[in-house]
């Protein structure tokens, strides 16, 4: 331990010292200050893989008729549709060839297509949660018809993993929050829901990965099944309760029902917003962390930037390991209360009448 | 005012406004805990309810704050 130290301590003064001043004197040229983290963390058209290069998506666009293309770069070759920055700024157009900019496809008159239903980056990964949660708990569940499971002990570390996850969130979320009666209508789609919005928060922690939860479209598609399942399941008390809340003076349902009406829609708005915000935050805390570097690099020199690097790295990690947690408990958390909404919209709620419990009180 | 000044003046606003959530957030969020941590040592065979009640509230202080840090985001993005 004491040599790991000692060695540490070593290699950060010879950094130190090892820094030539030239690459001091060349700073002011070279800009370390140039990451663009928003962009990073914003959906493209196009995948990465480090070394390799850029792999277009293919781009389908309505406008005035149905037009695929393979990537961006043929959209704009064919001459109906220009990237927006060329577009803004005609100097910059060169006749011939010219990459994207900003992916952001006009028409060549610099109005805006119609529809844009590209395949991007974040759609990509949202894909491949969906299918690797069907393929892994549609083989899980084909096991246990077959009886291994349920007649004998499950087989192998992923199913007895997935098995801990499934029951405890049978019995602890789904059931509790749900009731006994009904809960095995809505189990299905919460566990789905737990485990694709978990498989797409680990993406972004593997190399290369991207989460499609730090995305507001993806959290707002599953937000607005929930608000779905929520209010195409309320029974009648549930809707009574929004429409003509029981016991109260008649007039103040004026001011009863617009509220009760916006909190249909806050619901699930809360719900995407916290998974979005989460997501997005952990991955910008990550990369302003990795980023301090080239700040101290910038500011002090290329060694010293390099030397902060032992600072900031295990923050780093420190921040990833934090983050594995985040996309359990958030995952977790966006299951939970979508039982919780469901369960609010299933349940009966006369006995939420406080003059009705006083009389039942008085009566025993 | 011109445009560019109204630019410093958002980004100043983003960043107070960052740590004006973060008090609040955390005063709230602590406030759960605390109160989490009296009941489980009072009864700790409840820890169980206790702990998802105390989850829930925390998301949903959660949820508040992370509309205003969303609003300080599109300010610093200004």
């Amino acid at each position: 331990m004491n040599k790991f130290v000692r060695t540490a301590f070593l290699l950060l003064f010879a950094l130190l010292y090892v820094t030539p001043t030239t690459v001091i004197a060349q700073d002011e040229e070279r800009n370390y200050g140039d990451i663009d983290v928003i962009a990073k963390l914003g959906d493209r058209y196009y995948i990465e893989f480090e070394p390799l290069p850029k792999l277009y998506l293919p781009r389908i666009l309505i406008s005035e008729g149905f037009h695929f293309f393979g990537s961006t770069k043929s959209a704009m070759n064919s001459g109906l549709f220009q990237d927006q920055f060329y577009v803004e700024n005609p100097q910059a157009f060169v006749a011939g060839e010219s990459g994207p900019v900003t992916y952001k496809l006009v028409r060549t008159d610099g109005t805006p297509v119609t529809l844009d239903l590209s395949i991007s980056k974040h759609i990509l990964w949202f894909w491949l949660a969906g299918f690797l949660t069907l393929f892994i708990f549609g083989r899980m569940a084909r096991k246990y018809e077959a009886g291994i499971g349920r007649e004998t002990a499950p087989k192998g570390a992923g199913m007895n993993f997935a098995e801990v996850l499934i029951v405890y969130l049978r019995d602890e979320v789904v059931k509790a929050n749900i009731g006994e009666e009904k809960y095995m209508k809505f189990a299905p789609y919460l566990l789905s829901c737990f485990f694709m919005i978990l498989f797409m928060n680990l993406f972004g922690l593997a190399p290369w990965g991207q989460t499609p939860t730090s995305d507001i479209s993806v959290t707002a598609a599953l937000a607005i099944t929930t608000f779905f399942m929520v209010n195409l399941n309320g029974t009648k008390d549930y809707w009574k309760h929004v429409f003509a809340m029981p016991g109260i003076p008649k007039f103040m349902l004026i001011i009863m029902i617009p509220v009760e009406v916006l909190g249909l829609f806050t619901k699930p708005f809360a719900l995407a917003v916290r998974l979005f915000a989460n997501m997005l935050s952990g991955k910008m805390l990550i990369l302003s962390m990795l980023g301090m570097i080239f700040v101290f690099a910038g500011l002090y020199g290329a060694g010293l930037g390099l030397a902060s690097a032992l600072l900031w790295v295990p923050f780093t990690l420190f921040i990833y390991a934090l983050k594995v947690f985040a996309a359990f408990l958030q995952a977790y958390i966006f299951t939970m209360f979508s039982a919780l909404f469901i369960g609010m919209a299933l349940e009966d709620h006369s006995h939420h009448d406080e003059h009705h419990h006083a009389e039942t009180a008085a009566a025993h | 005012m011109d445009v560019t000044q109204f630019a410093d003046m958002a980004h100043l606003a983003a960043g107070l406004g960052a740590g004006i959530i973060l008090l609040g957030a955390g005063f709230g969020i602590g406030m759960i805990g605390k109160g989490a941590m009296d009941a489980m040592a009072r009864q700790p065979e409840a820890a169980g309810d206790v702990r998802t009640a105390m989850l829930i509230a925390a998301g949903l202080i959660e949820g508040a704050a992370f509309f205003a840090l969303v609003i300080c985001i599109i300010l610093a993005n200004t």
